[in-house]
């Protein structure tokens, strides 16, 4: 039975369309990640399924109930904001204690309750201070512990980790990953980092411009995306396009073809793609699926090295294609890969990993 | 090419911070100069027979606080005099904090038709001069049978201090994070239960300014006490000062300038009680 389910949920602010007709369903104890540039609906969305705000139309499901008209309050929901926005005039323990308190636990059994989360959290010895004066990433744990405190039957996190530095963030995003297991509560999680959605959630939903683009596991979104925006969202460094390119079929063989440049598309292909092709394509491929060589082998690209950017443990290779010049392409390479630049290289995208998408609608076409 | 070591250094230049400061400070003393001989003159005359030269008592001697222990022939007991204005600042005072922290948290936080009209009158009645209205308010408190009674002029007064004071609150609304009002509803309580355990907390800073002007300009109130109030047992002491300034008799300065310190001490007292929320108004905790 799904934990929490949105039908044609749309949010209207005046005439700005925040949210336009979204719909997905989260397992009873599944983490999800909502996913998108600033401005895309992904929070507003959250502060929905919070309570806070009211859907201009559409529905939203917890359980079998219907909840649109529930205020916060009655929807036994914990939530981790960006700012934490802890209470600046309680302690850490009264803090953590709120929620409790309207639940209007004995004095005993709220002590009780505090002591283990904080325990667990690793802040018991923090009860006693002001917000001001614990750290950032203590702060954080705090807002975790006050939401984790009242047992919630759903856990909603905004940005969580975005004001912790870069090291914490690590550190925080497999601590709260291994919390939402052990704990089974249903999470519904908004960044805008693709990293974190793709090691934190099972499930990924993608926002653009108020509408869900596409919903599915990190590896789908990663390895199949729907469109351009998705693909260029999710993946770092994100997945290379060059424009301009034509299907032809030669001999049987389905080619990408522009100019002199010819580019053999894997068998599967004949199915998988629509009947009507539009006369120009865009080709999609990632870094880490394209291979250099320095002698041209069969179905290999001409190029020539632009710019080195070692990172240690790989290498991203940037080349100019050369036919027009205009194309930088990104590929990640071996540690030990030198090149000079202005270099003569040929790379080859693997067939099988090559997308395809429709340059005026965006849509994926393979 | 001009040596710039310090050693060639002028006199003015090592010195130019502390003649800076030195000259901040005469300008500050010159300008607080008339503030403080006035208060000057009025300590030093309420404990003399008389002074010359402006300044220099004759004799040093009790007797201008005669009113504090000796009923004074003309005047209303002092006590009497200065429970009615403590019950008018306080009154002025618990009025509008407890309309204020409220009106301003709807002006803050609540989108209502009309809002904007509100917010741009608020402005307006406080720049309207309250003496143009005399003769308004005399009708007004005579049909509703408040004229000659101190709560007249506590619901006058409030009335007219109400608006700037929603509008302090409504800034110090303004500063808590909307982030905080929805924690505290996720956490399980209803909007009241959340102004009340989060919001009002976070601007007390806020309800201390306006709870400090508001009982000064009920303290220092004196138009329309002298306007509206005819019989002794309501006076305040602003009307009792003018009393001694405005009497036919010769005015006894001495009498005028210790019932003026006596004026001024609550004033002092409760301005040191409330002065710490003023130097920190800031609202903390939550990272931007």
């Amino acid at each position: 039975m799904p934990s929490i389910r949105v039908v044609n949920f749309s949010k209207h602010f005046g005439k700005v369309k925040a949210v336009d007709n979204v719909t997905f369903e989260v397992e009873d104890g599944e983490f999800v990640a909502l996913l998108g540039p600033s401005g895309c609906g992904k929070t507003t969305t959250l502060l929905t399924l919070a309570g806070i705000y009211k859907p201009t139309s559409g529905e939203i499901y917890f359980g079998d109930q219907l909840v649109n008209d529930v205020p916060p309050k009655y929807r036994n929901v914990g939530m981790v904001f960006q700012n934490y926005a802890l209470y600046p005039h309680m302690n850490v323990f009264e803090n953590i204690a709120f929620p409790l308190r309207a639940k209007r636990l004995s004095k005993e059994e709220i002590a009780e309750k505090v002591k283990a989360v904080a325990k667990k959290l690793m802040i018991d010895q923090l009860l006693g201070r002001k917000p001001m004066q614990i750290s950032g990433g203590q702060q954080q744990r705090v807002a975790l512990a006050r939401a984790l405190v009242k047992e919630p039957a759903v856990l909603l996190f905004d940005e969580p980790l975005s004001n912790l530095d870069a090291k914490l963030r690590m550190l925080m995003r497999a601590e709260i990953k291994k919390l939402q297991s052990d704990l089974g509560i249903t999470s519904v999680y908004v960044t805008h980092d693709q990293a974190e959605a793709m090691t934190m959630a099972s499930r990924i939903a993608v926002f653009s411009m108020g509408k869900l683009v596409q919903y599915g596991t990190p590896e789908e979104i990663y390895d199949s995306p729907k469109n351009m925006f998705v693909a260029a969202f999710v993946g770092n460094p994100p997945m290379n396009f060059l424009q301009g390119f034509t299907v032809v079929s030669e001999g049987g063989q389905l080619c990408l073809r522009r100019g002199e440049m010819r580019l053999e598309l894997p068998a599967s292909a004949k199915e998988r793609l629509p009947e009507n092709l539009p006369d120009n394509v865009v080709v999609g491929v990632r870094p880490e699926d394209i291979k250099i060589e320095t002698t041209p082998v069969k179905n290999s690209i001409p190029a020539t090295v632009y710019v080195l950017e070692p990172l240690g443990r790989d290498v991203i290779v940037n080349v100019r294609l050369e036919d027009t010049g205009d194309d930088i392409v990104k590929i990640f390479a071996e540690p030990n890969t030198t090149f000079e630049p202005d270099e003569r290289v040929y790379i080859i995208p693997k067939q099988e990993k090559v997308h395809l998408f429709d340059p005026e609608t965006e849509e994926a076409l393979l | 090419m001009k040596n710039s070591s310090p050693q060639s250094l002028t006199f003015f230049q090592r010195n130019s911070q502390r003649i800076s400061q030195i000259v901040i400070v005469t300008i500050l003393i010159l300008l607080t100069l008339p503030i403080i001989v006035g208060y000057a003159w009025l300590i030093i005359r309420s404990f003399s027979e008389d002074i010359t030269h402006g300044f220099i008592p004759t004799k040093l001697t009790l007797k201008n606080w005669r009113f504090l222990w000796q009923e004074m022939k003309g005047y209303p007991n002092i006590w009497h005099t200065t429970l009615n204005t403590f019950l008018l600042a306080l009154g002025v005072m618990g009025i509008e904090i407890a309309v204020t922290s409220m009106g301003g948290y709807m002006l803050s936080r609540y989108d209502f038709p009309g809002r904007s009209a509100i917010l741009k009158f608020i402005l307006v009645l406080h720049a309207f001069p309250a003496i143009s209205l005399m003769v308004a308010i005399f009708y007004v408190l005579w049909n509703i049978g408040l004229l000659d009674k101190l709560w007249g002029i506590i619901l006058l007064k409030a009335s007219l201090e109400i608006p700037w004071g929603t509008w302090i609150m409504k800034g110090f609304y303004d500063g808590v994070p909307w982030e905080l009002e929805w924690a505290g509803l996720v956490d399980g309580y209803g909007r009241m239960k959340v102004w009340s355990r989060i919001m009002l907390p976070l601007v007390k800073p806020g309800m201390a300014v306006t709870a400090i002007f508001a009982f000064l300009s009920g303290w220092s109130e004196f138009i329309f006490v002298y306007t509206f109030i005819f019989s002794q047992k309501t006076w305040t002491l602003s009307r009792y000062v003018m009393g001694i300034i405005g009497d036919y008799r010769f005015a006894d300065y001495g009498l005028l300038a210790a019932v003026g310190l006596f004026y001024v001490i609550p004033t002092i007292i409760f301005f040191f009680f409330v002065s710490k929320y003023m130097i920190k108004l800031t609202i903390g905790g939550v990272k931007g």
